[in-house]
């Protein structure tokens, strides 16, 4: 692979260097391999990488005007490497972030202490469109209220930061079992030699997760995956999960509520569910209770929620959590619940509600990100230093009108990785998402969804706005 | 086994089974371009229609009193059966409903079977019939052959649960339905014809019998035993009393449906066509006659299949 073209920019971290064509120390086995391979290798790896996601169904579908159009993830066969190390710093960091926010999901359905020791204003909770006011004073399993969460997390020079705690249906975690496989099998050598931390159990630890959720503990819990169905754009990694951890994928429709019990539907008769795993958002759930259009749902579903006959991962209202105007106190929370100095640092976010906040980041617009609260994505967002002084104007325009609505955050040099770009190695930027379970305690496997804007100089990489994905390979060299 | 599952598999089979049974169809009837007569010609679009319980696509020149079929060309009426998206018993429209249908029970199938039925799904996703119109005939037997690869490979990898049954008994019903609605169709056709032989050759080349007609009769082809083997030769795989008595195999597996009196209805109707067949099918003077009433206990088979496992009352169903 050829390196010669690869340019290196002190400003931003590279994962793999650490000055021009000075490898990393975890890094140096692989690049001297990646470097020694005959052009052209990587290429036929990348081309069967890519075929093998198109044979065998790992797709997206994208919903024109006229037809569905059923899309691959592009994926950069050239892993990300993280050494053992810095592994083991970040899920300390992951551990500590989830223990404090099912803590406060407890609380903030329940005594709200945080809000009255004056740590949180009551508006930024209460005011949350995802406070599910149905869910105050309702207990779930164990006190998890997120089973699954989905941290967005980005590095740069001073380090890991969470960008954003995904704590509803987050997705991506098929994506990085099968990135592994393609590129396990497109780099096999490499890999045997690199010690790489496995990731293939998430399945088997996402099951054991889920039964340690069963009601009354009931033993050999009947698990289920909730999807919206066919038409949802993650429905391949529905599927996918429902085949890794032995559960029928049902929809709404496959399920009612009969005295306060969920059933399904098989054919053999009503079979008992214990335990939900559920894909569909909080709006959608149960029409009784939330969106009563809803056909997605199933009505009774909240009833037997409360009434503890059914467990669903992840708990109803989890959304206030990772809300973008309360993720701001996140590191207040982590000292008042636990009494701790927060491990992973948050990204510095200005919430554009207060008139002082919303000041700095009109007078500062063209240096920052700003983003719209309820929105998720990559949509609604303004990349200030990618802006036109035109783009600025009609966005400061939406902001003045409902400032409530936006948080701004400084453009951060994410940290860059080497991909396969036209033959040659050239720097992109990544993040990656780590998927932490919990049930009787908090599990990790050893990877994430490396995300990466394969767009040259874009820091966008949501798979709906060009980007892609990568191998995230934890080495223990 | 959820029932939602369970209907998805049934129809991913039926659909497969449509397109290759369909594919087979055109594969003789394209062949038959080169170097048959045009009376023969029209014979197997008219039979092939008349199976499908289709009407040929009208022609710029339609003219009512006149002949459809002579006036349109081969080109139209393969495209309209094997492209055409709005025809949903197309062989393109079968093969994509099947292919759905396996994609959204991909868990209930191995992953070898949906890597095979994906790839074929690949392959002709974007063709069109000017793409295969060079040497269509290579074409049917490609994907005719991928469903064979598709049901030999679900042979050797997939688990012999309630959805293999299903699966199976999907199959098996629409086999059986097209091999009694094409046989119907031949009978009614050759009655209509001076030449009595006309068409029969290609009835057992369609259900790859001509070798066991050999061995069962020599060669001297007669339309009676034509008949005799496609409808009552229990050791021909696609004869109608194979594919009956197939059906009624896989429902036995199955245990009994929630829907009970539907259950109780498939049982007896799966033997009912077979009783049929074996029982009243030597002696029937009128083989149509039976062959409507086999076709029509597959069709209310189907029925309560659905009623029995899938579409059952809730009030009907014991609480697991």
């Amino acid at each position: 692979m050829d390196f010669s073209r690869y340019e290196f920019d002190p400003a931003i971290h590279d994962e793999m260097f650490v000055a021009d064509g000075k490898p990393r120390d975890h890094c140096r086995a692989v690049y001297e391999a990646l470097r020694n391979l005959p052009d052209g290798d990587l290429n036929t790896i990348q081309e069967r990488v890519t075929r093998s996601f198109s044979q065998e169904g790992i797709t997206f579908t994208v919903y024109g005007d006229e037809e569905a159009e059923e899309r691959i993830i592009p994926i950069d066969c050239v892993p990300r490497l993280l050494a053992l190390a810095e592994w083991r710093e970040l899920e300390a960091g992951l551990v500590q972030r989830i223990r404090t926010l099912n803590l406060f999901l407890a609380d903030a359905y329940g005594d709200c202490r945080v809000v009255r020791d004056g740590v949180i204003p009551a508006d930024v909770i209460l005011g949350c469109p995802q406070y599910r006011l149905a869910m105050r004073g309702v207990g779930v399993p164990n006190d998890v209220w997120v089973t699954i969460c989905g941290t967005d997390i980005v590095r740069t020079h001073e380090g890991f930061m969470v960008l954003e705690d995904n704590l509803r249906v987050p997705s991506g975690v098929s994506y990085m079992i099968a990135n592994r496989k393609a590129v396990k099998a497109g780099l096999r050598l490499l890999y045997r030699r690199s010690r790489v931390q496995d990731v293939e159990q998430y399945g088997s630890l996402l099951r054991q997760t889920l039964c340690e959720l069963s009601p009354g503990g009931r033993p050999d819990p009947c698990l289920v995956l909730l999807t919206p169905g066919t038409y949802n754009s993650a429905f391949y990694e529905h599927m996918f999960l429902a085949h890794e951890i032995g559960a029928e994928l049902v929809e709404g429709q496959d399920l009612l509520v009969n005295d306060g019990f969920v059933y399904m539907r098989t054919t053999s008769g009503l079979r008992r569910v214990d335990v939900i795993y559920r894909r569909v958002d909080d709006d959608f759930l149960d029409p009784l209770v939330f969106r009563e259009d809803s056909l997605l749902g199933v009505p009774g579903l909240m009833n037997a929620f409360k009434r503890g006959n059914v467990a669903l991962a992840n708990a109803p209202g989890t959304g206030v959590a990772d809300d973008k105007s309360v993720y701001a106190y996140v590191p207040d929370m982590v000292r008042y619940y636990l009494g701790e100095e927060p491990l992973l640092q948050n990204v510095e976010t200005h919430l554009c509600r207060r008139p002082e906040d919303l000041e700095y980041t009109l007078d500062n617009l063209e240096h920052l990100v700003v983003k719209r609260v309820g929105e998720s994505g990559g949509y609604g967002m303004l990349v200030g230093p990618h802006s036109t002084p035109e783009e600025r104007d009609e966005y400061a325009k939406t902001l003045r009108a409902d400032p409530a609505d936006f948080i701004s955050q400084p453009t951060l040099a994410l940290s860059r990785s080497p991909c396969l770009i036209d033959g040659h190695a050239e720097p992109r930027h990544v993040d990656l998402r780590p998927f932490v379970l919990t049930g009787n305690e908090t599990r990790i496997v050893p990877g994430a969804f490396c995300r990466v804007a394969l767009r040259r100089g874009s820091l966008v990489v949501n798979s709906s706005q060009g980007g892609g994905g990568k191998d995230l390979w934890v080495v223990d060299l | 086994m959820l029932s939602r599952s369970a209907q998805g598999v049934y129809w991913m089979a039926r659909y497969l089974a449509r397109a290759g049974y369909l594919s087979r169809l055109l594969e003789l009837q394209v062949q038959f371009l080169v170097d048959r007569s045009v009376e023969e010609i029209h014979f197997g679009w008219k039979r092939i229609y008349r199976c499908m319980k289709r009407l040929p696509p009208p022609g710029e020149q339609f003219l009512p009193e006149t002949d459809e079929f002579a006036l349109a060309d081969a080109f139209t009426l393969a495209d309209d059966l094997t492209f055409e998206r709005s025809n949903p018993d197309s062989v393109w429209s079968a093969v994509a409903s099947g292919r759905e249908n396996a994609r959204q029970m991909r868990h209930c199938i191995s992953g070898e079977m949906w890597t095979c039925l994906n790839a074929a799904w690949l392959r002709i996703r974007d063709l069109e019939a000017v793409d295969i119109w060079r040497t269509p005939e290579v074409f049917y037997a490609r994907t005719r052959s991928e469903i064979h690869n598709f049901v030999g490979v679900a042979d050797a990898t997939m688990y012999r649960g309630a959805a293999w049954r299903f699966m199976r008994l999907g199959r098996a019903i629409e086999r059986a339905q097209l091999a009694v609605s094409l046989l119907l169709a031949q009978i009614d056709l050759s009655r209509r014809t001076e030449r009595r032989t006309l068409g029969w050759a290609s009835m057992l080349r369609t259900h790859h019998a001509l070798e066991a007609y050999g061995r069962v009769y020599g060669i001297d082809l007669k339309p009676d035993r034509v008949l005799d083997l496609l409808v009552a030769d229990p050791s021909l795989p696609g004869s109608v009393l194979a594919t009956v008595q197939a059906a009624a195999t896989e429902l036995q597996g199955l245990d009994g449906g929630p829907g009970v009196e539907a259950d109780a209805a498939a049982r007896r109707l799966a033997g009912r066509a077979e009783a049929l067949i074996l029982y009243d099918w030597p002696e029937a003077s009128a083989p149509e006659e039976l062959l409507e009433q086999v076709g029509q206990s597959t069709r209310d088979l189907h029925e309560a299949v659905l009623d029995a496992f899938v579409d059952y009352a809730i009030e009907d169903s014991p609480l697991r």
